[in-house]
């Protein structure tokens, strides 16, 4: 599948000496800033994909495009931009190797796409349905007199989201775990089509809700840069104090949910307080708990209620709260006792299997779209990634405690940078156009990518790569020399959403 | 280790005393939508919503759906003298068409709607909550819930969750979580019931032992909100089993679903009356 590959050259212009990455001779097609569009055969699809990924480049997912022939189009983060290799059918059947039999981390994005779309790539390892889970098929592998298959979930003890793994174990050790995403698969993808952008956002805004304003983001941007729009500076601002405020709560749960699972009642406690006073102040500041119906594409409708001296206030006072809690919880030896070691994984493993967010960033990745491919306000915060050593769930928690705080320095700067006078914070979309682009922002869980395609406009066809997706394919692989009485710490640690995953 | 005993206790109470007390939503909160009088309007209003929440009359008249709405405020940002967010948290009622809400007959309200005993439905809730009040407090420790998810956006999950953290503490009310259908006497379900979570909802209410009670958590659940139409979703969880109590809500916030817990308890009671 290596060496150099050369694509029919079709249609469009010859690629700039020295814009395109080593060895990859194809041609660039029109393509929007931070995205570079390259055209190749069906069949140099996997080979590409090798060559971009000997030159650094990230597999993020693998999408069926009408344009307005079918085409395949895989996406890969490189340097500062997006990689979009676009294998158009041109009039025959689509056929292409299989990517993950070269590159693991398309395993999922891959097996999707052939059940959803029929779009079978040669050569895709077999096993059981991704997208049409059985919570009753056992699907055992090992052979043992001693080990057996647990079935856990979809109905899990505590208020959990609906998600099966399939654990194989002798009671101690796991050798062999499998995450059965998809049981709440609702279709929004398809939901968009039809939709005006406007009425688009409220979808995106519940593919995953407790990450809905990253949603809501990514899918504006694509917007945005699909039809031409610029955003209000101010409009800017404000998108990021709400992506800020969420990721404080994202992590602030996955924090809290570690102390309950290490029988820290009081640390739990403090945790959930900290994670209630921001919902509180995502109410006062959007009149939604989860700061929905704030972000609209072309800016963001106007703020709430709550002057910005006062939302300082109740930053700093807050900032003041979690240090304590903090510097209790971390000189607690009987969580990180528990959390030091758990579901340890190389860099070099999630290197090579696409993980994102703090999962990443936990054993040493520095991946973070808020830094890799800045965008709106971002580019102008000086934002500083966060990562970590140790790989393991200690190390994940370590990560979103100091991101907590890096994200009230930013949101510092963001509140020092607006005004309560009604600056205008929405700018018009064109009516009746069309194009189609990328969006991208760094969601609490990890990188999310969408693609929004505008017919007339109207939503024509919206994909989304979610982190949660990405990152549960790497769940399997967590219990390297963990016990079955640490999944609730490495699933904690992963701290991600069915809902996301499943769309 | 010990460090925390004194921090747990710095901080004073800060539990509210709801159902005791009232609760208003801060400032800006954006409640249950209200249709405003005069409540007639042209047929074109049913256009504004997302979700066909709105349906207007022959004669005019306009019925918002609170089970299918989502709270976009699409209405309001429109027609700002015919729509408005109340700012109120509960929005729990027993029977789907009690949801239906037209102008100045509060929820459910046209005379048709009235519950059976004819009694103003405001009153009757305002009252039934007092009383439920006190007999869940009676029945400290032993209302156990159990909650499943049939395909929520996941905010559900949190809000529900929130039910137990110091600001709501449910527990002081009597309402224990539960792991085990069998010990379960309430079941909350979250999303519209996706094809893969119609069995497992099925069977957990199979297991849980009579008298029991269902609550659909959010709009979701309640009518299968915006994943509705693409035939992956039930629309809602009375399409597979009958609901005791629907709380709509896009999410709803945990003062509503203490409100809906209340409610479900009165059900309880009926059927051990009854």
């Amino acid at each position: 599948m290596s060496g150099p590959v050369n694509p029919a050259p079709d249609r469009a212009t010859p690629a700039p000496a020295g814009g395109l990455p080593g060895q990859l001779d194809a041609p660039l097609l029109p393509s929007p800033a931070q995205e570079l569009r390259l055209a190749v055969g069906a069949g140099q699809l996997a080979g590409a994909a090798v060559l971009l990924q000997a030159q650094g480049a990230r597999f993020i997912t693998l999408l069926l495009a009408q344009t307005p022939a079918p085409a395949l189009q895989a996406v890969f983060a490189l340097g500062g931009e997006l990689v979009v290799l676009r294998a158009s059918a041109d009039g025959e059947p689509l056929r292409y190797p299989a990517i993950s039999a070269v590159i693991p981390a398309a395993r999922w994005a891959e097996r999707e796409l052939a059940e959803r779309t029929g779009v079978q790539p040669q050569g895709l390892a077999p096993g059981v349905a991704l997208t049409t889970p059985e919570a009753d098929l056992l699907d055992s592998t090992l052979d043992g007199p001693d080990v057996f298959t647990l079935p856990f979930g979809p109905v899990r003890s505590g208020v959990f989201e609906a998600i099966q793994f399939m654990i194989e174990t002798g009671g101690e050790d796991v050798p062999r775990i499998r995450t059965r995403p998809f049981f709440k698969h609702r279709g929004l993808e398809q939901r968009f089509s039809g939709m005006t952008p406007e009425a688009g956002v409220h979808v995106a805004e519940r593919i995953a809700g407790i990450a809905g304003v990253a949603h809501a983001c990514a899918f504006c941007q694509a917007v945005e840069r699909a039809l031409g729009v610029g955003v209000p500076p101010a409009a800017e601002r404000w998108r990021v104090l709400h992506a800020e405020l969420e990721r404080i709560a994202c992590h602030l749960d996955v924090i809290a949910k570690q102390a309950q699972t290490t029988a820290l009642s009081v640390g739990h406690a403090r945790f959930q307080i900290l994670k209630e006073s921001i919902m509180r102040l995502r109410v006062q500041l959007s009149g939604s708990r989860f700061g929905r119906g704030v972000l609209v594409p072309g800016g963001v409708r106007a703020a709430g209620a709550l002057p910005l001296a006062r939302l300082r206030a109740a930053l700093d006072s807050f900032e003041q709260e979690l240090r304590h809690d903090e510097r209790l919880f971390r000189g607690t030896a009987s969580m990180s006792d528990r959390l030091i070691g758990a579901g340890r994984l190389s860099r070099e493993l999630l290197e090579q299997l696409g993980a994102v967010g703090p999962l990443a960033r936990g054993s040493g990745l520095s991946v973070d779209a808020r830094h890799e491919r800045p965008h709106g306000e971002y580019s102008r915060l000086g934002l500083r990634v966060i990562t970590a050593h140790g790989g393991d769930a200690m190390a994940r928690v370590d990560v979103r405690l100091r991101e907590i705080g890096e994200s009230l320095r930013i949101l510092r700067q963001v509140t020092d940078r607006l005004a309560d006078d009604g600056t205008e914070l929405l700018a018009p979309l064109p009516s009746g156009a069309s194009g189609d682009a990328f969006g991208w922002v760094e969601a609490p869980q990890g990188e999310v990518v969408t693609w929004v395609q505008v017919r007339d406009g109207k939503l024509a066809r919206v994909h989304v790569a979610s982190p949660s997706l990405r990152n549960w394919a790497i769940f399997d692989h967590a219990f390297p020399r963990d016990v079955l009485t640490d999944f609730a710490f490495i699933e904690h640690s992963f701290g991600l959403t069915a809902a996301g995953a499943d769309r | 280790m010990l460090a925390w005993i004194p921090r747990g206790l710095s901080r004073g109470r800060v539990t509210t005393a709801y159902p005791r007390t009232p609760e208003s939503p801060p400032e800006g909160f954006q409640g249950p939508l209200v249709v405003l009088e005069p409540g007639r309007g042209p047929a074109e209003l049913q256009q504004l919503c997302p979700t066909g929440a709105i349906t207007v009359a022959d004669d005019g008249t306009i019925a918002l759906d609170r089970g299918r709405c989502i709270l976009c405020g699409a209405c309001v940002r429109a027609q700002p003298r015919r729509f408005a967010f109340s700012r109120s948290f509960e929005s729990a009622v027993s029977r789907r068409a009690e949801l239906i809400q037209r102008s100045g007959a509060g929820v459910g309200g046209s005379s048709a709607a009235l519950p059976e005993d004819g009694i103003p439905r405001d009153a009757q809730l305002r009252r039934a909550r007092a009383a439920l009040g006190q007999q869940a407090r009676a029945l400290r420790r032993s209302i156990h819930v159990r909650h499943i998810d049939t395909g929520s956006d996941g905010c559900e999950e949190w809000e529900i969750e929130a039910l137990w953290n110091p600001y709501y503490d449910i527990a002081r009310l009597g309402f224990q979580l539960t792991s085990a259908p069998r010990h379960a006497d309430i079941l909350m379900a979250s999303g519209g019931v996706t094809a893969p979570m119609r069995e497992p909802l099925l069977r957990t209410w199979e297991l849980m032992p009579e008298p029991k009670a269902l609550i659909a958590v959010g709009t979701d659940a309640c009518s299968g909100g915006l994943a509705a139409p693409g035939g992956l979703v039930a629309g809602g969880i009375d399409q597979v089993l009958p609901v005791d109590v629907y709380v709509p809500g896009s999410p709803p916030a945990p003062i509503a679903l203490i409100d809906a817990l209340l409610l479900a308890v009165g059900r309880l009671r009926a059927e051990v009356r009854g």
